[in-house]
């Protein structure tokens, strides 16, 4: 069986993202389960997401506390992702550019696999509803280190749901960019930023920060 | 037809493929995606039935009870509060004899207000007269909405029947699940066919006054009824079988009964997570087994007393609570083993109000009570602490408050 756990805001499309990757695992004949934890449903509130495939019928009905895969959507999140639970030889997939990594990586002292799958959505004009879809790109790379289909099956979930869009290209585009894009960057690259310091500039995600 | 769908979803592809007529309903949540999706079906022009849109749960089961004395096959579909607003017409339901299915998704009752799963709501609901089915995969919620009207409808029975389905849990987790095709289903399940019904052409008084001289007979037909769906559940399970190919129990479930010394008693999916539990202590050579009670009502009495006696201890898993006394599910196995299987017996409370409950929980609370060190009802996942209480300083503030 493999795990994911996916850590995100609200309006990031979480939950679209678990239910793409269980279409892509179902569509090569795999057992698959995607839900999400409804907590405050609501934008820029933290989400989870889960997503189990496997060769066999699934029993399992509980969340997911140690994932093969942590996803992290939001870098904001990464502390939190991390301390709800990983295998020791889990991988975790960060939504961040290269130094945004390093910082992390640094200060959480593992190795992490990175994507900027925001910069891929924003460069291709994906948005809905005023939030770049960074799920587009990351489907792409949860699908290949997850093994749960080859490419084309995958760009197949999605053609369906751009073509209602009127924009396939831009949309296969970003899921092959987050399929070939993964980056990986080793633990202490770097020295730990400081606690407090702004991860991720929010202004650019379109997300409203919450008020304390 | 396989699809990946949600568990709502699949109940209301399952409705549509039982050739279900009226469906009156008001939307809460979690069910809510049960009847958006009958609505749009039905708006689409893929589902052939009538969509009532009521203004309460009330409503709701007064339309579902009305549509089905004029001889239609009728569903619904509520959770939680809008099934405890129902109450009254829970009884006219049972009271009139009418097969109607309806989905209950399980949800917590509040206050403190919560849209999480446990089964407090229908377990309330216990005395109403009502059939009562607990799910525990998405296959079973669709091949049971099929069974349901084979069951209720059966001329011995005509009891309405409660399919209970876990919330967020089934209800909004996507899994993969087949359901079968309109025909395929007809030949199973054959259009309606009322033993009578409402019709202006013989026109006729139904669910009128009934003297004390004639009330008892009433409300022993109706327990004739219920006893008579013991045997309707068997056949509508192995016939389904024989169609379909596929079983998920019948008044209950068993897995890996056979040798076992102990067994895990649970209903709904919270029985599925205990499969890996017992798998798990299967592994470690303990001689662990579950038992899956299906049918809450009618209550699996004998096969409970068959299944459980000669074996060394249960722990029976609520997740509802009856406040004064213990889990229901613990009290009515107890019920039903008494005089003729006397087996140790202990009681687990988790997974109230969506709080996730994971097979090592289960399996760590399994071990303990088959070592006979649990208490006889234990809240396996409640951590009363400072932070649930009123601080004496803001009872301090409403001293001041209500001093003249």
């Amino acid at each position: 069986m493999f795990e994911i756990r996916v850590h995100g805001l609200g309006g990031q499309g979480a939950v679209t993202l678990v239910n793409w990757v269980a279409q892509a695992g179902y569509a090569v004949d795999e057992h698959v389960q995607a839900f999400p934890f409804f907590g405050a449903e609501r934008r820029g509130a933290p989400v989870k997401a889960f997503v189990r495939i496997d060769d066999n019928p699934i029993n399992l009905r509980s969340q997911v506390y140690r994932p093969d895969l942590l996803v992290i959507m939001s870098s904001d999140l990464t502390g939190m992702a991390i301390a709800d639970g990983l295998t020791p030889d889990g991988k975790v997939l960060l939504n961040a550019g290269p130094e945004l990594a390093e910082r992390l990586a640094a200060r959480f002292s593992r190795e992490m696999l990175y994507l900027d799958a925001t910069g891929i959505a924003l460069e291709l004009g994906l948005e809905f509803d005023g939030m770049p879809m960074v799920n587009l790109p990351l489907l792409g790379a949860m699908t290949r280190l997850s093994g749960a289909a080859p490419l084309d099956v995958v760009l197949g979930i999605v053609r369906e749901v751009a073509g209602r869009r009127g924009n396939v290209e831009a949309y296969e585009s970003a899921v092959r960019q987050g399929w070939e894009g993964i980056q990986v960057v080793e633990a202490g690259m770097s020295a730990p930023v400081s606690e407090g310091a702004t991860d991720y500039d929010l202004s650019r995600s379109g997300v409203t920060p919450i008020e304390p | 037809m396989r699809v990946l769908e949600s568990g709502n979803h699949l109940i209301a592809l399952a409705a549509n493929v039982a050739g279900v007529e009226v469906v009156p309903a008001y939307p809460i949540t979690p069910q809510t995606q049960v009847i958006e999706m009958i609505a749009d079906l039905i708006a689409e022009g893929k589902m052939d039935a009538e969509y009532i849109p009521v203004e309460s749960e009330h409503s709701a089961c007064a339309a579902l009870v009305s549509a089905s004395l004029t001889g239609v096959r009728a569903f619904s579909a509520t959770s939680a509060h809008g099934l405890a607003y129902m109450h009254e017409m829970l009884h006219y339901a049972a009271g009139i004899r009418v097969p109607v299915v309806m989905v209950n998704v399980n949800r917590a009752l509040g206050p403190g207000w919560n849209i999480w799963c446990d089964h407090q709501d229908s377990i309330s609901q216990r005395d109403t007269g009502w059939l009562q089915v607990y799910v525990a995969s998405h296959q079973e919620a669709v091949d049971t909405v099929i069974q349901a009207y084979r069951i209720t409808e059966d001329h011995r029975v005509l009891m309405p029947l409660m399919l209970n389905m876990d919330a967020f849990v089934l209800s909004h987790t996507y899994m993969d699940a087949d359901v079968p095709g309109r025909e395929e289903v007809e030949a199973y399940l054959p259009p309606y066919r009322p033993l009578w019904k409402l019709d202006p052409r013989l026109p006729m008084t139904h669910g009128s006054v009934v003297y004390p001289v004639d009330f008892s007979e009433t409300r022993q037909s109706m327990q004739i009824g219920q006893d008579n769906a013991r045997q309707v559940v068997y056949e509508a399970a192995d016939e389904f079988m024989r169609a379909f190919g596929r079983r998920h129990g019948d008044m209950v479930d068993g897995y890996k009964l056979e040798d076992a010394e102990h067994l895990i008693v649970a209903m709904g999916s919270l029985a599925a997570e205990s499969r890996v539990a017992v798998d798990e202590m299967r592994a470690a050579g303990r001689a662990v087994g579950l038992l899956r009670v299906r049918f809450f009502r009618p209550f699996p009495i004998d096969e409970l007393r068959s299944l459980c006696s000669g074996r060394s201890g249960l722990m029976v898993i609520d997740r509802d609570f009856s406040y004064g006394m213990e889990g229901a599910l613990f009290s009515e196995v107890k019920a039903a083993l008494y005089g003729h299987a006397d087996v140790p017996s202990t009681n687990l409370i988790v997974g109230l109000g969506g709080r996730d409950v994971t097979y090592e929980q289960i399996r760590e609370a399994a071990d303990r009570a088959f070592r006979g060190e649990a208490d006889e009802v234990t809240w396996g996942d409640s951590h009363i602490t400072k932070a649930h209480e009123i601080t004496r300083e803001m009872l301090a503030e409403f001293d001041k408050l209500l001093s003249p």
